[in-house]
């Protein structure tokens, strides 16, 4: 299948993708992907936890651990489809980082991505392709916070490149 | 629509964008990253005409009061929590969407990168507990609240309740606006494209001579 041997434009897969999220934005809501992490990080914990999780406040408040929660499969049919791509087009393999600064600059990056989503509400799927669009306020606000901090982030992924 | 049909309409959903994301390379980091540092704007502009259909698609439902829009109030914390999320995504090499498409293809990093993302919600959900700040949606009331940060609840359905003007409106205005951008970067890309030809060319009319030289020689 040609779709399995070469690059897809970004354009047309962004474009594809568009359509599908107006729809999925009138049956359940716009395309996100911090919500169901968050959800799933609640779940995790409750595995480890068990009730105890309940002396955390967040859990009870913001956010009460719930398997049936839609947006946890928005991102486990994205780690599907990209399996299926992945081993379709024969592009499946292990990639483990080689050097120590750049698992030190992956797990600082994780760090901040997550602290980051809680904080705001929102992640950047959120911000670019559900806010935004809905010209929610938070939207803009979000969008002058993610270009101010990828280009700080970019100026130190510079320094480190130049090692 | 019942719980286990949002959850499978979800899941489609995420499958077809992880099989188009991971065929298309398509990644919101470097569509920031690389404009900023590499000045080129491949993911950029894909980027642009996503947020262009969905402005025109979204307001236009909106404005026949349909669609699941997100409520809750906003504040500083969005301001602020993006720009460490931006730091996070560059420093990592991927954003949410990434992280998931990259881990299907087997990259140790990005699964790495998705733990430790879990590890920072879990973190916060800790200080939260503890500053209650940004304050929970189940405790927001739609008004600016300048104490605590937040500005209150604003988008292109209470624009058009507030104006009378339908929201589709203000959608088009925001298409323009994106569609600017998109028309800039094109031009910009055209220019570019046009000083590296003309600086090959200046290249190859001064290697000429020595390439001249050495094929007598070569014979």
């Amino acid at each position: 299948m040609e779709l399995f041997k070469k690059t897809l434009d970004p354009v047309i897969a962004l474009t594809i993708i568009a359509v599908l999220d107006i729809f999925l934005f009138l049956v359940v809501g716009a395309w996100t992907v911090g919500g169901g992490e968050t959800m799933m990080t609640g779940l995790i914990a409750k595995g480890v936890m068990g009730d105890q999780l309940h002396r955390i406040p967040f859990w009870d408040v913001v956010f009460k651990p719930d398997p049936t929660y839609w947006k946890i499969y928005i991102s486990l049919g994205m780690l599907f489809g990209s399996i299926v791509a992945a081993v379709m087009s024969k592009e499946f393999y292990w990639r483990v980082p080689r050097h120590l600064s750049e698992w030190v600059m992956i797990t600082v990056g994780g760090l901040l991505m997550g602290i980051g989503i809680r904080l705001a509400f929102v992640c950047n799927v959120s911000t670019f392709f559900g806010l935004t669009p809905e010209m929610n306020l938070g939207g803009y606000l979000a969008i002058s916070g993610i270009i101010a901090g990828a280009w700080v982030g970019s100026l130190i992924y510079k320094k480190v490149l130049e090692g | 629509m019942s719980a286990i049909g949002q959850c499978l309409a979800a899941f489609i959903f995420g499958s077809v964008v992880g099989l188009l994301v991971q065929r298309s390379r398509f990644c919101n980091t470097a569509a920031l990253r690389d404009a900023m540092l590499f000045k080129t704007y491949r993911n950029t502009k894909a980027l642009l005409v996503c947020m262009m259909i969905l402005t025109i698609g979204f307001t236009a439902f909106i404005t026949v009061g349909e669609g699941h829009t997100m409520h809750f109030d906003v504040g500083v914390n969005q301001i602020l929590g993006l720009f460490l999320f931006g730091i996070g995504m560059v420093l990592a090499g991927a954003c949410t969407v990434s992280t998931w498409v990259k881990a299907g293809e087997g990259n140790v990093g990005a699964i790495w990168a998705l733990l430790f993302t879990f590890v920072g919600m879990f973190l916060f959900s800790l200080v939260w507990s503890f500053i209650y700040w940004p304050p929970a949606p189940t405790t927001m009331d739609h008004q600016t609240h300048l104490a605590a940060l937040q500005f209150g609840y604003a988008n292109a359905a209470t624009l058009q309740e507030k104006t009378g003007i339908p929201a589709i409106a203000f959608g088009i205005v925001q298409f323009v606006v994106l569609f600017a951008i998109y028309r800039a970067i094109l031009r910009k890309e055209a220019r570019m494209a046009e000083e590296r030809e003309q600086a090959g060319v200046a290249a190859g009319v001064a290697g000429a001579p020595a390439g001249a030289a050495a094929a007598p020689r070569a014979d």
